[in-house]
């Protein structure tokens, strides 16, 4: 449904977007994710004709925003980063005034709007003054403007900021909803915002696109491997050296001991593979307890610091122990088993 | 278009500047009528009108500042532009909105050349030709107070550039007065006009080549007409001066002509500054 080629936008010598391309079908949710000044709302604004690109095309429909700036308009609904609120009219006024822009028929304007205020949770607000409501709902106003003619085409810039967390849930099932008829493309610096909306996630930094997939599948991409907390009640001698026979196993880091006679291991190894089962005939064999273990996941946060990060960080795993992260990096002895050469 | 124009209208008169506009506006001819008309006995409607062309240096930035500039603040031209609304319903809509504020306050004016015919004879033809002069008039002021509204975000601004402008306009006849008419001094004006036009050319397209290159083509056919023809530069500053006098094109209105060339001139500078602000909008998209 819109294909956007090689997009470049410049500001003299800055680069905001470089040559960005991407396609979303019919019905697709798209998340863009990315740092602050990675390119998101540029993107946004380019894709409904508010800039201009300096090179590169969208098309929407095939129709092109360049060529016929007036057509496609009529098939998208925006909401930008600041929402675009008349602070002297009533929600009502503003909505009305929107509908007559947007060009909805006279007939149906009036269920429009009211459909849209109860599906946006704005109803209550509606002859208030826009300048007097919170910002939540202020940004429920802007959601209701975008969605207003039920265009084909939704664009949200960031449209769960400032919103409390059950706003925010409402909001996300307020876009899935729409995702049943509409096709959704939408920002945030939020992961698990998008990982719960979008059938599709694009990282983007510096202008430029670094990853694009579903949300399932990121990790794949980072070459990540998996990871496993253990803690055992035995010497730390004898469960390294057991440990290390398991061929799988990559890489062990032993923490700081924490309490008498109880060993503490994270165990690195190649992703989707299920060492547990090893690991448990290992101790079995040195006749040492297994206390605790758990495999860790690589987070979205985790990929997201990871690509955006210039500087490739050592990668933090999801951690429900008490153990503090410096506790990790500053006391962690790092022994590198013979199998992670094999 | 007609959503605009309903927006505004309603801008207008929910917020103060609408009824502050007509107030002052009817207050102001009132006070004139009444002294010249009425006390003075004077049965020229046109002269009291010529009298208080200074109302509009300052009624009309009261009226177009917050136009295009309060959309640019607000971020709500981002709206807009974001329609399916053409660039021209916009700037259509607004100008015609804030046009009939306007005329809702020279409607009631209509009313004052029939008050005098209650004392004798009034020569209702010129009286209704100066205030339709009068109407033209103020539609050039609005078109251009609209056109700066659209260059900044800021109402304040917008109201002092528009006033500074008027008041331009107004002086303009004046300075033209004391302005030399000799054809070197014009050579030497319109040589600086250009470095100036060079100037702005570069700051808009930052581009060196251009800007110099089109500076020296222009010099160089200035300077070919200046030594062919001299006798073409004679008085040419003042009468450009004149020219752009958009004030003194309402004399002939005052001496009871209803002067068909004013009127036009007035309309193609409602259209000129109307069709400027489309561009200023257009011109966002390559900002």
């Amino acid at each position: 449904m819109i294909e956007v080629k090689n997009l470049v936008k410049r500001y003299g010598n800055q680069i905001a977007v470089n040559d960005l391309s991407f396609t979303v079908e019919k019905g697709q949710v798209l998340g863009f994710l990315g740092p602050n000044g990675a390119g998101k709302s540029t993107t946004m604004n380019i894709i409904t004709g508010y800039i201009s690109a300096t090179e590169g095309t969208v098309t929407i429909n095939g129709l092109d925003v360049f060529d016929e700036p007036e057509e496609v308009k009529k098939m998208i609904g925006y909401l930008p980063e600041f929402p675009p609120l008349y602070p002297d009219m009533t929600v009502r006024e503003y909505l009305k005034f929107v509908a007559d822009i947007k060009k909805v028929k006279k007939s149906e304007k009036q269920k429009m709007i009211s459909d849209i205020m109860e599906s946006t949770k704005i109803t209550a607000m509606a002859d208030r003054l826009i300048k007097h409501l919170s910002k939540g709902y202020k940004q429920r106003v802007g959601l209701a403007q975008a969605i207003m003619g039920y265009p084909e085409l939704i664009i949200l810039d960031e449209p769960t900021v400032g919103l409390d967390p059950k706003q925010i849930i409402e909001i996300r099932d307020l876009i899935r909803e729409l995702s049943k008829n509409h096709t959704v493309i939408l920002s945030s610096h939020i992961m698990q915002e998008v990982s719960a909306v979008c059938d599709t996630i694009m990282i983007i930094d510096k202008g430029k696109l670094i990853l694009s997939d579903k949300p399932e599948n990121l990790s794949t991409h980072l070459g990540a491997t998996g990871a496993m907390k253990l803690s055992v009640k035995g010497s730390s001698k004898n469960v390294i050296e057991a440990l290390k026979k398991i061929e799988r196993v990559s890489k062990i880091e032993e923490h700081q001991q924490t309490n008498e006679g109880v060993v503490d291991l994270t165990l690195y190894f190649g992703e989707k593979e299920d060492i547990r089962e090893d690991v448990f005939y290992a101790m079995c064999e040195i006749k040492t307890p297994i206390l605790e273990m758990q495999t860790l996941k690589m987070s979205l946060e985790d990929i997201f610091l990871k690509v955006t990060n210039q500087e490739e960080k050592a990668i933090h795993y999801e951690k429900q122990s008490d153990e503090t992260p410096e506790e990790t990096s500053n006391n962690a002895e790092e022994v590198n088993s013979d199998a992670g050469d094999l | 278009m007609l959503a605009i124009y309903k927006k505004e209208l309603r801008t207008y008169f929910t917020s103060m500047i609408g009824y502050v506009f007509v107030a002052f506006f009817l207050v102001i001819i009132g006070i004139w009528f009444f002294i010249q008309n009425l006390i003075s006995g004077y049965a020229n409607f046109e002269y009291t009108l010529s009298s208080i062309t200074f109302i509009f240096i300052l009624l009309v930035p009261l009226l177009t500042m917050r136009l295009m500039a309060e959309e640019n603040k607000q971020k709500t031209d981002q709206l807009l532009l974001t329609s399916p609304l053409s660039a021209s319903s916009i700037v259509i809509g607004k100008l015609l909105a804030v046009f009939t504020v306007f005329l809702t306050a020279m409607l009631v004016t209509c009313f004052y050349p029939l008050i005098m015919t209650k004392f004798g004879t009034v020569q209702l033809g010129s009286a209704y030709a100066s205030i339709f002069g009068f109407t033209a008039l103020g539609a050039a002021y609005l078109s251009i107070g609209l056109y700066i509204s659209s260059l900044t975000e800021s109402q304040v601004v917008a109201a002092v550039i528009s006033f500074m402008v008027f008041l331009f306009t107004v002086l303009m006849d004046g300075m033209a007065g004391i302005l030399p008419t000799d054809n070197q001094a014009a050579y030497i004006i319109f040589s600086l006009i250009l470095i100036v036009i060079c100037l702005v050319l570069y700051r808009m397209m930052q581009n060196l080549t251009i800007a110099v290159g089109t500076g020296v083509v222009a010099e160089v056919g200035l300077t070919i007409v200046y030594l062919l023809k001299p006798t073409l530069f004679d008085g040419s500053v003042v009468n450009i001066f004149k020219w752009l006098s958009v004030i003194s094109r309402y004399d002939q209105f005052y001496y009871g002509i209803f002067d068909i060339s004013g009127i036009i001139y007035y309309l193609s500078i409602t259209f000129l500054f109307a069709f400027l602000t489309t561009q200023v909008i257009r011109k966002k998209r390559w900002s």
